[in-house]
């Protein structure tokens, strides 16, 4: 009896060497996706079905990728880097780790939407609002946050929840965007009173604070548009969104070839793809606004030209964000 | 002059011995190989990178985490969370552990296996459902606060309430362990002689277990400060070191500094280690003559009875009250907001992840069968050989227990991404890095349980063997193989539930070709989608469980006679 256990025990040592690499026929792209599980497969499969490519991918945050992607600088194993706000595309194009490339297009992507040297390019963006429980409203009769003033309420007293701006995408894109609105020194000030009064915790994610706001554990949070949509307001939960006033940023979501990776006509294949009328169309699920003028935009999708945009400098952001998040923490102290 | 001579004789033997025995000389060359490639090199990575910057050598990093609060309070936090876990977990643990071998509680086996439940199931699946118990407008809240007015679950309490669920098991199992090495002869003979319950109790029972109270306590706290997947779900704004490291990584992109964290996390997890291996089981007193105990149970006084059984009955209704949430939470349309039944939930949930689950499934199941033996050959050599370095290798091998998952994984990838000069290959993006990574962090456990076998067989025994002419090896299958065969079955059940659960050191070795269950899992929590999270924890929940009922048919299959499998530590 103990030998058959060795002998298939053995059996599986030897068998295992099939489970390495294999021969690959088939053509296949590496890619890391900074796109949630279930958003990512719906893309890819989109671009399988079409190319008949095999995309193997890995989803993490984009912070996530963007640790791999330097730590395996010397072997890349992806070739695409999909998806994630471009603040961490920036980062990574300045430590050298992405490959430019100018994908072929039929309309022309405005500059805010693509690197000088092309190493990313935008896709889809989405502008910074508000997602109040709307139960919460009713109850307490106030009206949902309609300015970042509106922020400090006493209504709103430690019922307000966002991402940490150094570990999230959306909540940098908030600190910068006020940042760029009234300078460092006044965001400070205004954040420390903010904190103390309104913050009842900060998440790791920027759309943590989505369920929170839509089962009730807080009554307001700061996210991204197209994530308010289709995590708060498309899923059933009590909750609307509101913009400031005076002004607000956006997000552009970036793609990029990782330099060195191992297919890179592929990638410039799948990158091309993403630019094309069907691919964007498929951002209607998601709310996320397509930069193509021929893609219809999702509904109930807030355009960035029905909200009152500030001139949001994303390189900017991006070069600056070690320094600014140093500020934060030393200020705040979290 | 004297004991030097005589040191230098035995020294002389040991090498003697070994020289005449090359397959042992070359197992042992062999196993220090890979001690050295898959255990210590990344770690090493891991501290090389957090003293660069800027492709120079500096102590910045730490200059730069030592003068900033916000550095300094994780640390802070993360050994209060781990001292009030530990010592909140080690008490239910022993209470528990007192409860099985000590008194009469009617239906033990269930007790036992309600106790040890939260073991098998991934991380993070405690602290969501405390939120939807617990949280500001979680199930049970209203009357939560009718008692205790108003309350967060976010932050140090919530944590303390969460990793003692999830972690007294593993104080349980240590303890169990001890009271049932205890020989409740002592204590009849105390209470024989007179002495009051109570008197028993302190003079004999405690100082007896002591020892394994203390270990006990430095393996919980061991996990409580290195546990990831919590903190990061319920933790609040009370931080804790090892999500602050992760977060360094993936949120400022800053490799170096959240390798100097991770180093900041690794020391007190080394000390703990230390003491736990070196000074608390210097002290057991337990002795095992390999006689059996015939354990005659008393019947107790009500007062004795009564506080232990309430508080087993309490434990086990929260972990009944976490996973019914966590099931009844996998059916509902839309956790929190609409509860209508549903099973969409599962359907979404196989879409996504069947892919998850079979690779899951494979790369557990090649990495069990080579952890279990892997630690039962490095038991026996620690145990049964001399040799130099013994001491050593019994270090080097139970040290990934006490390295934290993200430091491990971070090292990992620093590590394979390359090929170096003592290790020709590329794993980085293989089915092999990540059953490797599973082998050596899930190790640790089979060498315990097959060192904890090994001492309780008398090696009298072996040495007739070998002084009838066997060779090591022959003595090694013969006679110890089949002694040591339920601990290398525990062994088994143990690593590959690890294997099927892990998170924190895994997410940085998954690629395209080989991704895990639970880094999908994480990604429907990170997407906030509760519900299909809870049917995929409840579907790894129920393969992990299915897995263990084959393995116990194999055990009573082969080891016909040997004891049943346990999760036991």
């Amino acid at each position: 009896m103990k030998k058959s256990l060795i002998a298939l025990l053995l059996v599986l040592v030897v068998l295992s060497p099939c489970f390495g690499g294999g021969a690959q026929e088939k053509k296949v792209l590496h890619m890391y996706t900074a796109f949630d599980t279930e958003e990512a497969k719906y893309y890819i499969e989109a671009f399988e079905k079409e190319t008949g490519i095999d995309v193997e991918w890995v989803r993490m945050s984009s912070g996530e990728v963007l640790a791999r992607v330097e730590a395996e600088a010397g072997n890349p194993q992806a070739s695409v880097w999909h998806a994630g706000s471009n603040t961490s595309h920036i980062n990574a194009a300045s430590k050298g780790l992405l490959e430019p490339y100018q994908p072929n297009l039929d309309f022309e992507l405005p500059p805010v939407f693509h690197a000088k040297d092309w190493a990313w390019t935008g896709f889809y963006s989405g502008a910074i609002g508000f997602i109040s429980n709307t139960d919460f409203l009713k109850e307490k009769g106030v009206d949902p946050p309609t300015s970042w003033k509106d922020l400090l309420n006493p209504a709103f007293e430690k019922n307000v929840s966002m991402a940490y701006p150094y570990t999230s995408g959306t909540a940098y894109t908030t600190y910068a965007t006020l940042i760029q609105m009234i300078g460092l020194d006044e965001t400070l000030d205004w954040w420390e009173v903010f904190d103390r009064q309104s913050i009842l915790q900060y998440t790791k994610s920027g759309t943590g604070c989505i369920p929170q706001a839509g089962l009730g554990e807080v009554a307001v949070g700061i996210a991204f548009s197209h994530d308010i949509l289709a995590k708060g307001v498309n899923q059933g939960y009590p909750v609307m969104m509101t913009f400031p006033e005076e002004g607000t940023g956006y997000e552009v979501g970036g793609l990029s070839i990782i330099k060195g990776g191992p297919e890179p006509e592929l990638a410039k294949e799948f990158i091309d793809w993403c630019y094309s009328v069907d691919a964007q169309n498929l951002f209607q699920k998601y709310n996320r606004l397509p930069v193509n003028p021929g893609a219809t935009v999702g509904e109930g999708s807030v355009t960035l030209d029905q909200v009152s945009l500030i001139d949001y400098d994303h390189i900017w952001a991006g070069e600056n964000k070690d320094e600014m998040i140093e500020a934060w923490r030393d200020r705040i102290g979290k | 002059m004297q004991r030097a001579n005589i040191r230098r004789r035995e020294v002389v033997n040991n090498l003697r011995l070994i020289w005449k025995e090359p397959l042992l000389l070359m197992s042992i060359a062999g196993l220090f190989y890979f001690l050295l490639v898959f255990v210590i090199y990344p770690i090493f990575q891991v501290v090389l990178y957090s003293l660069r910057e800027d492709g120079g050598w500096t102590f910045s990093n730490y200059i730069a985490v030592f003068s900033a609060e916000y550095y300094i309070r994780p640390f802070i936090n993360s050994m209060v969370l781990g001292v009030l876990t530990a010592s909140i977990g080690t008490f239910i643990g022993f209470v528990f552990a007192y409860a099985i071998t000590r008194t009469p509680l009617p239906a033990k086996r269930f007790f036992r296996l309600t106790a040890t439940f939260p073991i098998i199931s991934p991380p993070f699946v405690v602290a969501l459902s405390a939120i939807l118990l617990f949280g500001r407008v979680g199930s049970l809240t209203p009357f939560v606060e009718l008692v205790i007015g108003e309350y967060s679950i976010y932050g140090l309490g919530g944590l303390v309430l969460v990793e003692t669920i999830a972690y007294s098991p593993t104080a349980f199992l240590v303890l169990v362990g001890i009271l049932q090495a205890i020989d409740p002869a002592l204590e009849e003979a105390s209470m024989d002689l007179g002495a009051r319950r109570s008197t028993v109790f302190r003079t004999v029972t405690l100082p007896l277990a002591t020892p394994g109270i203390a270990g006990a306590w430095l393996l919980v706290f061991i996990q409580s400060i290195a546990d990831f997947g919590n903190p990061m779900v319920i933790s609040g704004n009370y931080q804790v070191l090892s999500v602050q490291a992760f977060l360094q990584i993936t949120g400022m992109y800053d490799l170096s500094r959240g390798s100097t964290l991770a180093v900041l996390l690794l020391l007190p997890t080394l000390l703990a280690f230390y003491l736990q291996k070196y000074w608390v089981s210097r002290k057991s007193y337990v002795t095992v003559t390999g006689k059996p105990t015939s354990a005659t149970i008393k019947n107790l006084e009500w007062y004795i009875k009564l506080p232990v059984y309430a508080l087993c009955i309490l434990f086990t209704g929260m972990v009944f009250l976490f996973y019914g949430m966590i099931i009844y939470g996998s059916f509902q349309k839309l956790w929190g907001v609409d509860a209508t039944l549903t099973i969409n939930n599962y359907i979404q949930m196989l879409q996504v992840g069947k892919d998850y689950i079979f690779d899951s499934l494979t790369l557990s199941s090649l990495a069990t069968p080579v952890t279990g033996l892997l630690g039962m050959f490095f038991a026996f050599l620690i145990i049964r050989k001399k040799f130099i370095g013994r001491g050593a290798m019994e270090f080097i091998s139970m040290l990934t227990f006490a390295v934290p998952g993200t430091v491990v994984g971070i090292g990992y990838i620093l590590a394979f991404n390359q090929s170096s000069w003592f290790f020709p290959v590329t794993l980085t993006g293989t089915a092999w890095i990540i059953v490797l990574l599973l082998v050596f962090r899930n190790m640790p456990v089979g060498i315990r349980s097959g060192i904890a076998a090994l001492q309780q067989i008398d090696p009298a025994i072996e040495e007739a063997s070998t002084d009838l002419g066997a060779p090591s090896n022959m003595t090694f299958r013969k006679i110890t193989l089949p002694m040591i065969a339920p601990a290398f079955f525990s062994g088994l059940v143990y690593s590959f539930v690890k294997a099927m659960t892990a998170i924190s050191a895994i997410i940085f070795v998954v690629s395209g070709q080989w991704n895990l269950i639970t880094v999908a899992i994480l990604g429907f929590v990170d997407n906030s989608q509760y519900a299909p999270a809870a049917a995929m924890s409840i579907l790894l929940i129920f393969i992990v469980l299915l897995a263990l009922g084959i393995i116990q048919i194999v055990v009573n299959r082969v080891g016909r006679g040997t004891r049943t499998t346990s999760l036991v530590a």
